[in-house]
């Protein structure tokens, strides 16, 4: 068993962990009743879920070319994702979506559509 | 997995075609686009599974602010309520059937008469087998549009110029006006600027990568540039403001034009292009096709610069 | 392999999500996941065949796919203060 066996296996290991991580965010996604828990639960597990997977990819390509434009792709998505995530419920909040109720940045406003269309 | 992708990809699109509410369309017809730019990439067709990707950001936006134009231009918008109903779902369902059948006859025949013996293999020999001693490079779509069928190219890029031309003098203003446009009530919040000044190089560097690199592998002038115009949006979210004088973009890119046409004239002059065969060595080859694909780049950066700028302006003024 | 399989089943959930979600901005959450999703389908894909160039489409994607999500929250938000401003269309 060389070390070249070694390295594919801990990769593997690693890719298989950050599916389960997106699995677990999926549950999330269905079983919590409101918007913004649900952004929460889904940003935050799927940024570190595509995080542990390109870390597993690369530990499994060994030191290459294609580690380095995976290196690339990790930083893009280390900054992107959170963005998004953070511009969309910055928008609901702007828009008053509420919360179970509770209103939420604006606080009165009538005669709109709840779903924001 | 193509297949699957595909059973998808149907899907997706049936619900476009039943949905009522138009932002709805947008997202759906986003996602329309993502998986149909990946079922190009699995099928083999990586230079257009590019292009549709970088298009598909932009359809978006397009759509998004002529929508926003046309209702804020209408005096009394209709309830939304008034469309949302089962029945007219029920009612788009049945108008659908027709092509639908239509659609599984043509499949039907196209199934049955599928030729068994190839056709001629003259044309297949001449491009497929041949494209790197003629144009040179190692992208053979690469060698096509620029070697080729290069006049195709060209008349590609006339009608981008005309399309700019015809826009930017549809909504022409003053300068003044434009420069004084209604800012953005929200504006951005100090995180997000703070993050796309990160990605904002990120994205130029590529860009530029993918216009050097064309010839190589998939890439080329049109993804490049689409890429380029990114940043330019990207700097328009971040400062929000029009200080980039529009006129003379639209000069640069009647300049750049030109010299696309000459660039061309030359190459058949002096041999360069793949119909005189006897003609450069390979390395003049490779140097013609970065200087077509840095110059289409241009056009097209500029032209989508132009655009996007244009509807902005129209939007908030 | 098995992992291109797992992440097609959470596509196909996350359509699920986008299209039944109640809210606007549930099926902006939604395009934004997919296009996550299609970024490790690509990285998934250009390591079963070995080839390093299939990469450049996940970085394009991931650079560009953000522009698309970030203007339409933009003019939701836009659209729903002109609304309670009094303007009758939003504007």
């Amino acid at each position: 068993m060389g070390i070249e066996n070694i390295r594919h296996l801990i990769g593997n290991i690693i890719i298989y962990i950050g599916a389960a991580f997106m699995v677990f965010g999926v549950v999330g996604l269905f079983r919590l009743k409101d918007f913004y828990p649900r952004i929460l639960v889904a940003s935050k597990i799927d940024t570190v879920g595509v995080l542990t997977l390109i870390t597993g990819f690369a530990i499994r390509h060994g030191l290459s070319f294609f580690t380095g434009k995976l290196f690339l792709i990790m930083v893009i998505m280390l900054i992107l994702n959170p963005l998004v995530a953070h511009i969309v419920a910055r928008s609901a909040y702007l828009s008053g979506h509420k919360v179970n109720g509770i209103a939420g940045g604006t606080p009165a406003l009538p005669e709109l559509d709840e779903n924001g269309e | 997995m193509t297949q699957a992708l595909l059973v998808l990809w149907i899907l997706c699109a049936i619900f476009i075609i039943l949905e009522n509410r138009i932002y709805r369309v947008i997202i759906y017809f986003g996602i329309f686009s993502l998986i149909t730019s990946l079922a190009y990439l699995l099928l083999g067709a990586p230079d257009v599974a590019m292009a549709e990707a970088a298009i598909s950001a932009f359809c978006t936006i397009f759509f998004i602010i002529c929508i926003e134009k046309y209702y804020s231009s209408r005096d009394n918008v209709k309830k939304e309520e008034e469309r949302g109903s089962k029945k007219h779902l029920f009612r788009g369902f049945v108008k659908l059937l027709p092509p639908l059948a239509l659609c599984a006859g043509l499949f039907v025949l196209f199934v049955y008469f599928i030729p068994d013996s190839p056709m001629s293999t003259y044309l297949k020999y001449q491009y497929l087998m041949r494209f790197m001693q003629d144009v040179g490079g190692e992208n053979a779509v690469t060698a096509i549009y620029l070697g080729y069928r290069v006049y195709d190219t060209l008349f590609e890029a006339l009608i981008l110029v005309i399309s700019v031309v015809a826009v930017s003098h549809m909504s022409y203003y003053e300068a003044s006006q434009v420069k004084d446009g209604k800012h953005s009530e929200i504006e951005n919040s100090g995180m997000a600027i703070f993050t796309m000044r990160l990605i904002c190089p990120i994205i130029i560097i590529f860009g530029a990568y993918l216009i050097m690199n064309g010839h190589i592998s998939a890439g080329g002038g049109f993804q490049g540039g689409l890429a380029v115009a990114t940043f330019f949006i990207c700097r328009y979210l971040i400062y929000d403001i029009y200080d980039i004088p529009v006129n003379k973009v639209i000069k640069l890119e009647e300049i750049v034009f030109i010299s696309i046409i000459i660039v061309t004239a030359f190459a058949v002059f002096l041999g360069a292009a793949a119909y005189m065969p006897t003609a450069f060595l390979p390395f003049y080859h490779n140097i013609y096709l970065i200087i077509m694909n840095v110059l289409i780049g241009m056009k097209v950066a500029c032209g989508f610069f132009v655009l996007f700028y244009r509807y902005i302006a129209i939007e908030r003024r | 392999m098995i992992v291109f399989w797992v992440m097609f089943a959470l596509l196909a959930l996350y359509m699920v999500r986008t299209i039944k979600g109640p809210a606007m901005w549930d099926r902006l959450l939604g395009l934004n996941l997919i296009s996550t999703k299609i970024i490790v389908i690509i990285i998934v894909v250009a390591s079963i065949y070995g080839k390093p160039f299939l990469l450049d489409f996940a970085i394009i994607y991931a650079l560009s796919g953000f522009i698309g999500t970030i203007f339409l929250a933009l003019f939701l938000s836009e659209r729903r203060l002109g609304k309670q401003r009094g303007n009758k269309d939003g504007y």
